[in-house]
């Protein structure tokens, strides 16, 4: 594991950094191996022995820039300028529907978000558009006069090599306000998470206070939209909660540096920010297996204890909620007897809710995750989310590394007929449906976290079983776009291995 | 007024590449999207999901394949694994056809794909390609191109026998616009009625491929829209030496959709006598409804809407200022187009409002970006009472602060869900009646 370097504007992507990968299939525990976590990636000098068995077929998949939308766009009183052609623009739309229902969620009043797109068009690609972009940062600071404007960048603008950095130099020291160029151009990496990264590295880099004074009960929270679930939780620790990045406010994001420590509810997330701040802030990254489960929670709420100086009360915290929570899980997992499930969701978040699964007593037996992090940012073996879940919970028998290629999860499914699914981002959820499998969407991304995590997930679960009568009954009458042959396939990744097949119609 | 700037917020269309929609739009179609990684997701969601929730589909969401370009495909060009791509898209996909559309990435590297897509076609394979690059232009633009390259490269040439009393239909963009499937129905189930032949080309309704290459065959093309459509029948003119007759307005109503039957009766020859025996049926239902509503909006006592804002593509606009004006008698106050209508066009368009009704005009604006929209809307005159404002999920912010009803019908509809509902013709006028009056008593809830 190298340094983060805020050196320069542009941050290194996973691949280059962690080693990601965003195609693999077999067993957890040969992925977990595969991985070399202990020993770090590189450092004994076999390096990350994955390979990556990408094929010729793909599916869309998603892109770096629109995490940034999804991050810095959501900065409440911040304004995102997307450099780019209009099609970047579409993002808006849903971007949008998330900060509204996210506002709603949070009990904040409800309103659009203000990214804008400098709306490049053909003569800019020949001449260059660094004209439009300055205009529309006048165009926002007009506007909305937001405390920070980013600026994310687009395939179009790096082919064409706008001076982005330039403008934003420029318009920082015109505005008097940070003006943060992030790169994130869509073919720069492989996998979207590169997008957080490049949305957390403009904050280290621009809005973290750089002379902090502690505040010794705060704890940064680095989150998405969810629903506020750490507050209850480290308040028994006389905590108090920043939530950062999405739906915070520039000064939220300003007073990272001063807190006690630093948690997240998925890895894949809060990697690179966490390290950061412990790295430039010494704001210490809480290295221990994320919060979910009975096990991953225990540990989790010690570390707290242990960083903030409060372990008693940590104590005393897990023995009430292991009071309360045991009794409830008893009775749910009656209910939940016998169901199998599968996660196909971001790669550190399924390490968490497989083991949500799997302390319900549901059959966990195959899961997809969109990318694979042999390492994360802090090189702490703490970390190791996936061993974790291994040595805690058991092996998982089909575990896939698919970066929402629909085709391949077809397959995958056929491997175990799972009774629902657990999902985030679009475009999985509605092929399971024609195969008269639910799924459960969980925009919440904080659904399954903590001790009640399992509880809420238990339930949810409970609920979405009850729609099957509704995909079982609309999977007798679709017919799947896939030719025979794919669907009689059984392994997935066939055409990786053997990519002379498509020589042959 | 604000001055207009390139800036655009509150994103009113999609790019060039949202085209992929009207592929997957024609039953059996499947687009192939040769861009970046992100492109196909943005219009699924943006499109297909937060507006309406109109789905993907059989090959549009999560199922279109795509290149996902990376470093390599920028830096040393794409086509190598463009073909590479549709190969295996042929052994997978199960597709009448494919539509290759290019991103800006392959505009920009200058990939020739028209190279690699010929050496499919010269196999016989079914597929196309449209060069739909973002900056090109907007998604009414990609959609004329890929009609165009389906007209050219699929369907091809055509000397034989027409037949007068079929009509190929240019409306509504799919997708763009929420209602676009109940819409498309309804307008070739009246035009059934009165005894076309009807070649609706988009939707579940459509014959697919076969129908696309029934086109030549067909009497005459109707473009029923404000501008888009004009230039495809223009080139099918050209092509196949077939006429077109151009109506602006969707008929929303009866008034206005007899009006109109009786017009393409007319221009098509058609039995005039069976043209009114339909409008008469049709009719005698609508009006059977009309009467009973008549008592809730002749006393219904705590207070209806007066006035009334439409925001977004002239299609809808247009129709729902006609309608609204001609048969409700609201008066219109703001009238907003937002899909960047191309500059010849925009005169006509401002005659259809100049003359909306005898006793009535409107004026319009042609504005694109949404902060710019918000500001219009909050400075125009809704005299005493709060009016009705026809827009998107982006002008509920400002409907809210003037005190006005919304009603979402355009993109993005993101609070709007949207299965098969029309609000054109003779039924959907009575759905829209429908949405419009719950939506504004509803307040009191």
């Amino acid at each position: 594991m190298g340094k983060i370097n805020l050196k320069t504007t542009v941050v290194e992507s996973r691949e280059q950094r962690l080693g990601t990968v965003v195609a693999w299939d077999g067993k957890a525990s040969k992925l977990s191996e595969a991985s070399l976590y202990s020993s770090g990636c590189g450092g004994d000098g076999k390096g990350c022995e994955l390979c990556e068995i990408r094929g010729p077929f793909s599916q869309g998949s998603v892109c770096s820039e629109q995490m940034v939308e999804c991050q810095a766009g959501h900065v409440r009183d911040a304004v995102l300028i997307q450099h780019a052609p209009v099609g970047c623009a579409l993002g808006q739309v849903d971007y949008n529907s998330l900060y509204r229902n996210g506002l709603a969620m949070r009990n904040q009043p409800v309103e659009n978000l203000r990214v804008t797109c400098s709306n490049l068009i053909e003569s800019d690609m020949i001449f260059g558009g660094s004209n439009r972009l300055a205009q529309s940062i006048q165009d926002v600071y007009d506007r909305y006069r937001p405390k920070v404007i980013f600026i994310s960048t687009s395939c179009a603008t790096a082919i064409i090599g706008d001076d982005i950095d330039g403008t934003a130099t420029e318009y920082e020291e015109k505005l008097g306000i940070p003006v943060i160029p992030l790169h994130c151009e869509g073919f720069r990496s492989k996998h979207w998470s590169t997008g957080f990264d490049s949305t957390q590295h403009g904050i280290l880099r621009q809005i973290v206070r750089k002379n902090p004074e502690k505040q010794g009960d705060l704890v940064n929270v680095i989150n998405l939209w969810g629903s506020d679930v750490f507050t209850p939780i480290l308040a028994e620790l006389n905590l108090r909660v920043n939530y950062v990045v999405d739906l915070a406010t520039v000064e939220d994001l300003a007073q990272m540096s001063e807190a006690a420590c630093t948690v997240g509810f998925c890895y894949t997330l809060s990697s690179y920010l966490a390290a950061g701040l412990e790295q430039e802030y010494g704001v210490p990254e809480i290295k221990a297996p994320q919060p979910y489960g009975f096990a991953g929670t225990d540990a989790w709420i010690r570390e707290i204890g242990r960083v903030t100086d409060r372990e008693e009360l940590a104590e005393s915290y897990i023995a009430k909620e292991h009071a309360r929570v045991k009794p409830k899980l008893k009775e749910l997992k009656k209910k939940l007897k016998g169901l199998k499930g599968f996660v196909a969701t971001g790669s550190a978040y399924a390490h968490g809710l497989i083991s949500v699964l799997r302390e319900l007593g549901i059959e966990t037996d195959a899961s997809l995750v969109f990318h694979h992090d042999p390492v994360y940012d802090s090189g702490d073996s703490r970390q190791d989310s996936l061993g974790y879940l291994i040595e805690n919970y058991g092996d998982i028998a089909s575990f896939s590394v698919s970066n929402r290629q629909q085709y391949q999860f077809y397959a995958l499914l056929q491997r175990t007929h799972p009774d629902f699914i657990l999902i985030r981002h679009n475009g999985l959820a509605p092929l399971a449906s024609r195969l008269g499998i639910p799924a459960a969407p969980l925009g919440d991304e904080h659904i399954a976290v903590g001790y009640n995590g399992m509880i809420n997930l238990g339930e949810t679960i409970l609920d979405i079983i009850a729609h099957k009568k509704f995909h079982e009954d609309l999977s007798q009458h679709v017919k799947l776009p896939y030719k025979k042959w794919w669907l009689n396939q059984e392994d997935p990744y066939i055409l990786a291995k053997e990519p002379d097949l498509i020589e042959t119609i | 007024m604000i001055e207009k700037t390139n800036s655009i917020s509150q994103v009113r269309y999609a790019c060039s590449i949202g085209a992929l929609y009207t592929a997957s739009s024609i039953p059996g179609v499947i687009p192939i999207t040769h861009c970046g990684p992100g492109c196909a997701d943005k219009q699924f969601m943006g499109l297909a999901f937060y507006n309406g929730f109109q789905g993907g589909g059989y090959g549009g969401g999560a199922v279109s394949p795509s290149v996902n370009a990376s470093e390599k495909e920028v830096v040393f060009g794409g086509t190598e694994r463009l073909r590479e791509l549709i190969k295996a898209s042929l052994k997978i996909m199960d597709a009448d056809l494919f539509v290759v559309l290019t991103g800006c990435i392959a505009d920009l590297v200058g990939d020739d794909v028209p190279s690699v897509v010929s050496e499919f076609q010269e196999k016989g394979v079914n597929i196309v390609y449209a060069e739909t690059g973002g900056f090109r232009g907007n998604n009414f633009i990609g959609h004329e191109l890929v009609v165009k390259s389906i007209i050219d490269q699929f369907v091809g040439s055509y000397n034989g026998e027409k037949n007068p009393h079929t009509v190929n239909i240019w409306s509504l963009l799919p997708y763009q616009n929420p209602f676009w499937r109940g819409d498309l129905s309804e307008i070739k189930r009246i035009l059934e009625g009165i005894g076309l032949k009807v070649n609706i080309l988009f939707g579940h309704q459509s014959g697919g491929v076969e129908e696309w290459k029934n086109i030549p065959k067909a009497g005459f093309n109707l473009v029923l829209s404000p501008w888009l459509g004009l230039k495809t029948a223009q080139y099918l003119e050209k092509k196949y030496n077939q006429p077109f007759l151009h109506i602006p307005a969707i008929p929303i109503g009866a008034k206005e959709t007899s009006r109109f039957l009786r017009e393409v009766s007319e221009y098509a020859g058609l039995d005039r006598e069976k043209t009114e025996q339909f409008i008469q049926s049709e009719e005698k239902e609508y009006y059977y409804y009309l009467e009973h509503f008549s008592d809730f909006y002749s006393e219904y006592w705590w207070g209806l809407p007066a006035k009334f804002a439409v925001v977004g593509d002239s299609a809808y606009n247009l129709a729902l200022t006609k309608f609204l004006v001609n048969q409700l008698g609201l008066i219109p106050s703001s009238q907003i187009i937002t899909e960047n209508t191309p500059d010849e066009y925009k005169d006509g368009i401002r005659e259809e409002y100049r003359r909306i009704a005898d006793d009535v005009t409107a004026g319009v604006d042609f504005v694109e970006d949404g902060y710019t929209v918000g500001k219009i809307l909050e400075e125009t005159d809704f005299g005493h009472k709060p009016p009705i404002i026809f827009a998107t999920t982006w002008d509920r912010d400002v409907a809210k602060k003037i005190g006005g009803y919304i009603v979402e019908v355009g993109f993005p509809a993101s609070y709007e869900v949207v299965i098969a509902r029309s609000y054109v013709g003779y039924k959907g006028a009575l759905n829209l009646l429908e949405k419009i009056f719950t939506t504004v008593i509803g307040r009191s809830a």
